[in-house]
C-alpha cells in the first residue's frame, strides 16, 4: 500500500471515509496483510471510546429486539472468508475460484444493459460467456464482491466495479407465478430506473449490467409481468454500491 | 464501563447466539445494549431514531452472529463497529436528503465542533479513555471524536477544523495510534 493510502487507516477504522474511498480502501486492505493488522487494532480503539457514551437503553427497546428476533431467521456461517459485514474484498487468488464457481453454479446466461429474460436453461457456450465476464469483472483492481440477504431468505452475490461501471448479480431466486417477474432497478439522484428483467422461472439466474457512476444503490423488486416502468413492490434486495 | 465488554466470554456468548439460544442473546444485549445505545445517540443525537438504529443493529447481531470471526477482532469491536456503521448511514442518507450546499455553509459557520469534544469529554465514565484522550494533541482529539462521537467524515472534519484533507488524515491516524497505545489495545 502507498503511504497515501496507508493514513487512510485511521479515518477507516473511525468510519470517516467517504463511500468511494471505503471501497477503494478495503481493497488494499485485503492485499496488504500490515494494514489489516492495524485497522484491527484502531477498530478495538475505536469501540473502547463507546465505553465513554454507554447509556442505559429504554426497557422497550429491549422488548421489541427480543420480540423481534423470535421472528428472525439467522443467517448459517459464511462458506468464504471475509473482511467486512457483507464486504468481501478480493484476494486474487480466489478471483479464479469464484469465477469459475459462480459461472458453473448458474445455468443462465449473461446479459448485457438494458437486459430481457435470462433464461435458465443456458447452454456450454451461455455459461462460457458468463465465465468469461465474470472473471473479466473479477479481475478489476477495484471489484467488490458483497453477499446480500434476501429478504424472503437467501442471499445474491453481488460483483460491482465501479471503475469498469459494471455489476454483475447472482442469486437462486424462489419460482414466481407466471404473471409476475423479477425486476432490477438502479437507484441514483435522478432516481430510480430499471435495469432490467430476470425471468421468475426459479432456480440460479445471474445477469450483468452497465452501472453509470451516478448510481448509489442497486435493488431488485417482484412486478408484474413485462416489468413496470418503477417499482410497485417492496424490495427483495436493496444494496449500496459504493 | 469499560469492563463491560471485555471479561471474557463476550465470544463464547455470541457463539451460542450463533446457535439460536434465545437466552444468550438476551444476556448478550444485556451486556452490550448500553454501548451499542449510548453510541448511536451519541452520534444520532435524535433518540426516537437512536433508538429505531440500536434496534436494527441488535437484531441484526441476532442475524448474523454466525459470521462473526474471533480471528479478525474481540466481539465487542464487531458489535460496535456494525452499531457505528449504521448510525453513520443514517447520519449520510439524512444528509444527502438536505441540499448539500446548505450543510456547507452551515458547517463554514462554525458548528462549533468544541461542542462536540466537550459534551463528550464531560460524559465521559471510561476514566481511561478520557485519560487516553487528554493525552492527545488538540487537533488530534478533535478530528478523532468528531468523527467517532459526530459521525463526520474526514474531509468535513477538515471543513470544520479548517485544515487540510491530508492533515486530518494523518491526525486520526496517529491519533488512534496514540490512544491505542494509551489503551494497552494489543496490535
Amino acid at each position: 500500500m502507498n503511504d497515501d493510502l496507508h493514513t487512510l487507516s485511521g479515518a477507516y477504522a473511525l468510519n470517516a471515509l467517504p463511500y468511494r474511498d471505503q471501497g477503494l480502501f478495503e481493497e488494499h486492505l485485503a492485499r496488504c496483510e500490515a494494514c489489516a493488522d492495524e485497522v484491527r487494532g484502531l477498530r478495538e480503539t475505536a469501540a473502547r471510546l463507546a465505553a465513554g457514551v454507554a447509556e442505559p437503553p429504554p426497557m422497550a427497546l429491549k422488548r421489541r429486539v427480543m420480540a423481534e428476533i423470535a421472528q428472525v431467521r439467522q443467517e448459517p456461517p459464511r462458506p468464504v472468508r471475509a473482511r467486512e459485514e457483507n464486504v468481501v474484498p478480493l484476494a486474487p487468488r480466489w478471483r479464479y475460484r469464484l469465477a469459475v464457481g459462480l459461472a458453473a453454479a448458474s445455468a443462465a446466461a449473461a446479459v448485457a444493459a438494458g437486459v430481457v429474460a435470462v433464461d435458465a436453461i443456458g447452454t456450454a457456450q451461455d455459461r462460457d460467456r458468463t465465465l468469461a465476464e465474470t472473471e473479466n469483472l473479477l479481475a478489476a483492481p477495484d471489484a467488490v464482491v458483497r453477499r446480500v440477504p434476501l429478504t424472503g431468505g437467501g442471499e445474491a452475490t453481488i460483483v460491482v466495479s465501479p471503475g469498469r461501471g459494471r455489476l454483475m448479480f447472482a442469486s437462486e431466486l424462489p419460482a414466481l407465478p407466471a404473471d409476475e417477474t423479477y425486476q432490477m432497478w438502479l437507484i441514483g439522484p435522478g432516481g430510480i430506473r430499471s435495469a432490467g428483467l430476470v425471468d421468475g422461472g426459479g432456480g440460479v439466474r445471474t445477469a450483468t449490467l452497465a452501472v453509470p457512476g451516478e448510481a448509489e444503490r442497486f435493488g431488485v423488486t417482484v412486478e408484474p409481468a413485462g416489468g413496470s416502468p418503477q417499482p410497485t413492490t417492496t424490495p427483495i434486495l436493496l444494496t449500496k454500491l459504493a | 464501563m469499560l469492563a463491560t465488554g471485555r471479561g471474557p466470554g463476550l465470544e463464547e456468548l455470541l457463539g451460542e447466539v450463533a446457535r439460536g439460544d434465545e437466552a444468550a442473546f438476551e444476556r448478550l444485549y444485556d451486556r452490550v445494549g448500553g454501548q451499542v445505545f449510548g453510541l448511536i445517540r451519541r452520534v444520532l443525537r435524535d433518540r426516537a431514531q437512536a433508538e429505531e438504529v440500536a434496534q436494527e443493529v441488535m437484531v441484526e447481531v441476532w442475524r448474523t452472529a454466525a459470521r462473526f470471526d474471533p480471528a479478525r477482532g474481540t466481539a465487542l469491536s464487531w458489535v460496535l463497529t456494525m452499531a457505528h456503521r449504521r448510525a453513520v448511514d443514517r447520519v449520510r442518507s439524512a444528509q444527502a436528503a438536505t441540499d448539500r450546499e446548505e450543510r456547507a455553509a452551515r458547517m463554514a459557520g462554525d458548528v462549533a465542533y468544541d461542542q462536540v469534544a466537550e459534551a463528550v469529554t464531560t460524559r465521559l465514565e471510561g476514566e481511561r479513555v478520557r485519560r487516553c484522550l487528554d493525552g492527545l494533541t488538540d487537533l488530534q482529539r478533535q478530528a478523532v471524536t468528531m468523527a467517532y462521537y459526530g459521525g463526520y467524515s474526514y474531509p468535513e472534519v477538515a471543513g470544520l477544523l479548517r485544515v487540510p484533507l491530508g492533515t486530518v488524515k494523518t491526525r486520526m491516524r496517529d491519533g488512534l495510534v496514540r490512544l491505542r497505545d494509551c489503551m494497552g489495545v494489543e496490535k
